[in-house]
């Protein structure tokens, strides 16, 4: 297929490729992502039980709590935390979890284009992200 | 982003590695958010506190400004710890009493002030119009919303950096033009008490995104009341601020209404339990104001908790201090009143507490997932009416 380029900001600098886990809605880090496995723990939320260990992942924005920045911290020591994020709009308490855990991230994207499974590549020097292959049925 | 020829110097790393990284994290923050320059602050409220919330690997980070000699410049609090001096630390196993001490002793070295609360405007209200950087969702909303003072919402990282540096990048709330109002809610629905501010809170945190909400209809509601609504409004969404007043309905405002079916169906979302029999009914999130502290007081007056549940009302020492009296009734009656901690960042798993009532929406959202508990929410009065016999 041809890549398709969805274009956004740069917040953390980096590059990777990897496989997409997508939310449609917003992650807070406390509460609701486990530090122990890297998996998202809160009820009703669309990826609950999914792990986001090496994942490009992709969800609108972050929200509630202020500790959230120590539990990326957390999941990057344990080698848990995702490969990339990618938001819609950037809330400062993940901006600052991936700039001291060094996460590559972009924002203003429009993430709705992506879906779970799919192959992308994030370059975070550009801001831009490239869906390279859509997950196969 | 303009910097000093000082704030140059220092992130340059002639003041050592705490100070630098420090600063770096303040000009991302800035040039991300397209900030001009730093600009002074006259206090930082630092979250990350509670060893259950912050785990192992973010001691080292802590460990590592402080032996490298990253010191506060500004006044700075901190958020509650994991346990209280009294009563849990004689029920939590020991090596995490150990772990909080260790956690403790790393922001006293920095210079940061035992304060252990969420509500840090009632050792002092910082000024109205004055640039602060706070983290604890809580706290930023109060002190936006109701003091009239100005911060983003910092991460907990964020915060410290700030408080080390003693500025803060000049983005977000800290500019009068980014504090308008953009989104209309009309609330059709009838609030009743602190738990229905509560879930109008969580309903709208979900929708306003990044979005500053003015809330039209509510019945000149209590500063109680108004720290409620910000606490859930920030537990759902990454709000910063809201109004109250009458707000005009300008060009491209959005606009929503809130009615009583959307209200009651978050209260009973919030409450996940199916026996409603807690083994904690639990005052205190954010930490009681000397008033609330009354209200249970008056509400307990000559009656006693029940055999096989446990009642706590958590706030800062500062305020229990400040109402001894009513403290006293309090624990007479049976009740614990607990100093620098709260539920939802202690390990009330641990003490085979499964499920838990509270007055707040905030604690009924985080407490399935953060203390593994079924959750009751119910107003005080009703908490009170649980927990008591007769």
């Amino acid at each position: 297929m041809q890549p398709i380029t969805l274009k956004g900001r740069v917040i953390v600098e980096g590059h990777c490729t990897g496989e997409a886990l997508v939310s449609s809605k917003p992650i807070s880090f406390l509460g609701g992502v486990d530090p122990a496995d890297g998996k998202i723990v809160e009820k009703n939320h669309d990826l609950c039980g999914a792990c986001m260990k090496d994942k490009v992942l992709c969800f609108p924005h972050g929200h509630g709590s202020t500790v959230g920045s120590y539990t990326l911290y957390s999941l990057a020591k344990r080698g848990l935390a995702p490969k990339a994020m990618i938001n819609h709009i950037a809330d400062p308490v993940v901006v600052v979890g991936a700039i001291i855990t060094n996460i590559p991230m972009i924002d203003q994207v429009d993430i709705k284009q992506i879906k779970t499974g799919d192959l992308v590549q994030v370059d975070a020097y550009k801001g831009v992200a490239k869906i390279l292959k859509r997950k196969e049925n | 982003m303009y910097l000093t020829k000082e704030e140059e110097r220092i992130l340059n790393g002639e003041y050592g590695w705490a100070n630098q990284t420090c600063m770096k994290i303040l000009v991302r923050l800035g040039e991300l958010f397209n900030a001009q320059k730093l600009i002074s602050i006259t206090s930082a409220h630092v979250s990350g506190v509670s060893y259950k919330t912050l785990g192992d690997a973010p001691i080292e980070f802590l460990e590592a400004l402080a032996d490298a000699d990253g010191r506060v410049k500004v006044k700075t609090t901190l958020n509650p710890q994991s346990l209280d001096p009294e009563y849990l630390i004689k029920k939590l196993p020991e090596n995490l009493c150990r772990k909080q001490v260790d956690i403790l002793k790393q922001y006293d070295r920095m210079g940061l002030t035992r304060s252990l609360t969420c509500t840090p405007y009632y050792l002092g209200n910082p000024k109205s119009g004055s640039h602060l950087a706070w983290a604890e969702s809580s706290a930023v909303v109060y002190a936006n919303s109701v003091l009239g003072a100005w911060t983003n919402r910092e991460g907990g990282p964020s915060a410290l950096a700030a408080a080390i540096v003693g500025k803060t990048p000049d983005y977000g709330v800290h500019k009068a033009e980014n504090r308008q109002p953009n989104f209309l809610v009309n609330v059709e629905a009838q609030l009743r008490n602190e738990t229905d501010y509560g879930a109008l809170g969580i309903y709208l945190g979900k929708l306003i995104e990044d979005k500053i909400p003015c809330i039209q209809g509510l019945q000149k509601p209590s500063k109680d009341k108004l720290k409620q609504l910000g606490a859930a409004l920030a537990t759902t969404g990454m709000a910063n601020v809201f109004y109250c007043s009458n707000c005009s309905e300008g060009k491209g405002v959005e606009k929503i209404n809130v009615e009583d079916k959307a209200l009651r169906r978050t209260t009973e979302e919030l409450s996940t339990s199916s026996t409603k029999k807690p083994d904690l009914v639990f005052i205190g999130c954010p930490h009681c104001s000397m008033n609330e502290i009354r209200q249970v007081a008056q509400l307990i007056r000559g009656k006693k908790v029940k055999h096989g549940i446990e009642f706590w009302v958590c706030t800062s020492s500062h305020v229990r201090n400040a109402a001894a009296d009513y403290v006293n009734e309090i624990e007479r009656s049976g009740g614990h009143v607990l100093t620098g901690v709260c539920t939802v960042v202690s390990w009330t798993e641990k003490l085979g507490i499964r499920t838990i009532m509270t007055n707040s929406a905030k604690t009924a959202y985080y407490a399935p997932s953060l203390s593994k508990a079924a959750t009751v929410l119910a107003p005080m009065e009703e908490c009170l009416k649980t927990v008591l016999r007769g």
